[in-house]
């Protein structure tokens, strides 16, 4: 185990190395101009492009380009994002615990519902609870985001106004930014619970309940469907016969035996959905204007922020590759077969 | 009043809508402290007359006839409720593949506490307690460490002894055990029969013992039934049965067993194939293979007749 452990995490660099270096080339087919350009804010100021050019050496090999980068991310600076307009590890800090959080919250939501759903479906086979949970399942599998969100966007901000879509409210971003809120997690849900500051705890949690349900369905029909299978092939095994004769209740055989087995992928699949949503928010982000680190990514590639871009991806690759690793971690603490190899 | 009887119970399968019996009249008396040996070819109905019993019967099966009297219980009748009370308290049952019949992420500690507990009033300390007792009386050494383990650490012997120590977790009144040895090596089955039997002796429950090996079943059995293609053909104390068999059926598993032991290169059955359920429909089901059978046979079903303890199904004997 603490041998698989090492030799995922050697293999983290590479990961890092190869994603990083292939975005870098692909920002070399920008002029030099171009890329310069961005760091000059003032058009008047045009002239001092072959000075920043110079400066930062833009017409170097890509190579030597690429290995000052690198020295710079060993250093902990990433560079300066004109995009978000604050340096790219500053920027990455704020808006990574929210999508963190986002999705964080989403995987409980599906978590919780698709085996609920799924064990509730697989108990009642072929029965019209079954049927109702494959319509609602295969409804959600089919339904693009954009289209839920933008629907949830408009029934519940446009119609009812019950929740708030774009960054947090302007007397949160205050508060938050503020001497007297102190930052213990980064985690803007939990912050605020230890700060005993209910008012930036709802608003938070009120700009995150629509995206976390829009990015809940595809994952969910998925949930459902893995979870009655499993649920279905574990029901058949010889150890729920025996449970059956020994004069269990249908709850125990049901939740305590079949379940426990039933779960297993489950838990697989939903660390691996864990670590998609965190790179995968971009779409959610955008409609909602949620102030995570999709957004961010997406306002770095709109604007051909190169070092924004960078940083985005550097951390995806990072969350890819210990995302899984916790995901294999996962997997061995819920099976004894595994753990104790 | 025996402790279990049994009277014609018919068990079928619905396939494509049309019912399959797949046990057919089976009538048998189980007296308290005795062991019945079911003995049959693979698919001859043991199992699925056994489930039915407990009604475990897998979903397609049903019981179409028949009785069951346990206790003044009649099984057959009973709701889930409370079949509830008789499964594991009063009737057990091992089955014929320990390591899977067992849950692989529970502990073996945690699935013989939770048969306790479903019946008796315990807490969980007390349970515990219980529960290295009853492995240390199968015979698993190092108990205390071993309960906390799961399936996977024990070999199949051992998971067979897990079973069996669950089984007997509450003193059943009836222990049925199907096949419990046709998945171990032949060294640990001699000593998973020689467990259950001192087990039965040392309790004086009744055992219902499911084999398809007739000299398995001589050993351990007081009563021998031999069922083919879900019919009793024949049923005897067991030592009659091995001197005196009358079912060319049964004598036909004993000279296959004797040549075993003098040839065991050659490895004879009985030619040609038990029959296939739904296939039986006229006659005897045993004709096809039958050295001595004629056109009645085929055409028509030999009743069951009585003589003393010893009961027959050929027309052989009715003649007689
Ligand atoms: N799930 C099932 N569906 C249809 N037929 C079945 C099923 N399970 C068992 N049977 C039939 O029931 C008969 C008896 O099976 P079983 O009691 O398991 O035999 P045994 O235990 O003697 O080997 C077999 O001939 C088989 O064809
Ligand atoms: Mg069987």
């Amino acid at each position: 185990m603490v041998r698989y452990i090492a030799r995922r995490l050697l293999l983290l660099p590479l990961v890092v190395l190869g994603v990083t270096f292939l975005l870098f080339f692909l920002t070399q087919r920008l002029s030099p101009e171009m890329r310069a350009s961005l760091y000059v804010k003032d058009p008047r100021q045009m002239g001092a492009l072959e000075e920043v050019i110079r400066q930062y050496g833009l017409r170097d090999n890509v190579f030597k380009q690429y290995g000052r980068w690198l020295g710079q991310v060993i250093h902990g600076d990433l560079g300066y994002s004109p995009s978000a307009n604050m340096p790219v590890s500053r920027a990455l800090k704020e808006y990574l615990p929210a999508t963190v959080q986002l999705a964080f919250v989403t995987m409980l939501l599906v978590v919780f519902f698709g085996v609920w759903f799924g064990a509730f479906s697989a108990v009642h086979k072929d029965k019209w609870q079954d049927s109702l949970a494959r319509i609602i399942s295969v409804g959600g599998f089919s339904l693009p985001i954009f289209v839920l969100g933008l629907l949830l966007l408009m029934i519940f901000y446009g119609k009812l106004g019950w929740f708030a879509p774009g960054g947090y409210s302007f007397q949160t971003d205050l508060i938050i930014h503020g001497s007297t809120f102190k930052t213990y997690t980064g985690f803007l849900l939990i912050d605020s619970l230890l700060n005993g500051n209910w008012r930036v705890f709802w608003d938070v949690l009120s700009h995150l309940v629509l995206p976390a349900v829009t990015l809940c369905i595809g994952s969910f029909a998925l949930m459902v469907r893995v979870m009655r299978s499993s649920m279905l092939e574990e029901l058949n095994k010889d150890y729920v016969r025996t449970a059956r004769a020994k004069g269990l209740t249908p709850r125990q055989i049901i939740y305590k035996h079949a379940g426990k087995n039933a779960i297993i992928p489950v838990i697989t699949l939903a660390s691996i959905q864990f670590i998609r949503l965190l790179g995968g928010t971009v779409i959610v982000e955008t409609i909602f204007d949620y102030p995570g680190i999709g957004r961010f990514g997406v306002l770095a590639a709109q604007q051909l922020d190169i070092a924004g871009i960078l940083g985005f991806s550097l951390m995806v690759a990072v969350l890819f590759v210990l995302g899984n690793l916790l995901s294999d971690i996962l997997y061995t603490a819920v099976d004894p077969r595994i753990r104790l190899e | 009043m025996p402790l279990l009887q049994v009277e014609n119970l018919q068990v079928t399968f619905t396939v494509d809508k049309k019912p399959v019996p797949v046990v057919r009249d089976l009538s048998y008396t189980l007296p308290a402290g005795k062991v019945l040996a079911v003995v049959g070819e693979s698919g001859s109905g043991k199992t699925i007359h056994a489930l039915s019993l407990l009604g475990l019967l897998p979903p397609g099966a049903s019981v179409r006839r028949g009785d069951a009297v346990f206790q003044r219980k009649h099984l057959l009748a009973l709701n889930e409720n409370q079949l509830r009370t008789v499964r594991g308290q009063q009737i057990a049952m091992i089955f014929q593949d320990p390591a899977a019949s067992l849950n692989p992420v529970l502990t073996v500690g945690e699935q013989l506490v939770e048969t306790l507990r479903a019946h008796r009033s315990l807490s969980k300390k007390e349970a515990w307690k219980e529960a290295i007792t009853l492995l240390e009386k199968v015979g698993i050494a190092q108990a205390e460490k071993r309960v906390h383990e799961y399936p996977f650490q024990f070999s199949g012997g051992m998971c067979q002894r897990v079973m069996i120590a669950m089984a007997l977790a509450l003193s059943p009144d009836i222990l049925i055990a199907d096949e419990p040895t046709t998945a171990l090596d032949v060294t640990i089955q001699a000593q998973i029969i020689r467990l259950i039997k001192e087990l039965q002796q040392h309790s004086q429950m009744s055992v219902i013992f499911i084999t398809h090996n007739l000299a398995l079943a001589s050993q351990v059995a007081d009563t021998v039934l031999v069922l083919y293609g879900g019919l009793c053909m024949e049923s005897a104390p067991a030592d009659e049965l091995f001197l005196r068999p009358l079912h060319p059926y049964t004598q036909g598993l004993l000279e296959s067993l004797a040549s075993v032991q003098t040839r065991p290169e050659r490895l004879p059955a009985i030619a040609g194939q038990p029959p296939v359920a739904g296939e039986i429909l006229l006659g005897c089901p045993f004709a096809p293979r039958c050295a001595y059978a004629t056109d009645k046979c085929r055409q028509e079903l030999p009743p069951l007749t009585k003589n003393g303890a010893h009961e027959v199904r050929c027309w052989r004997e009715v003649v007689k």
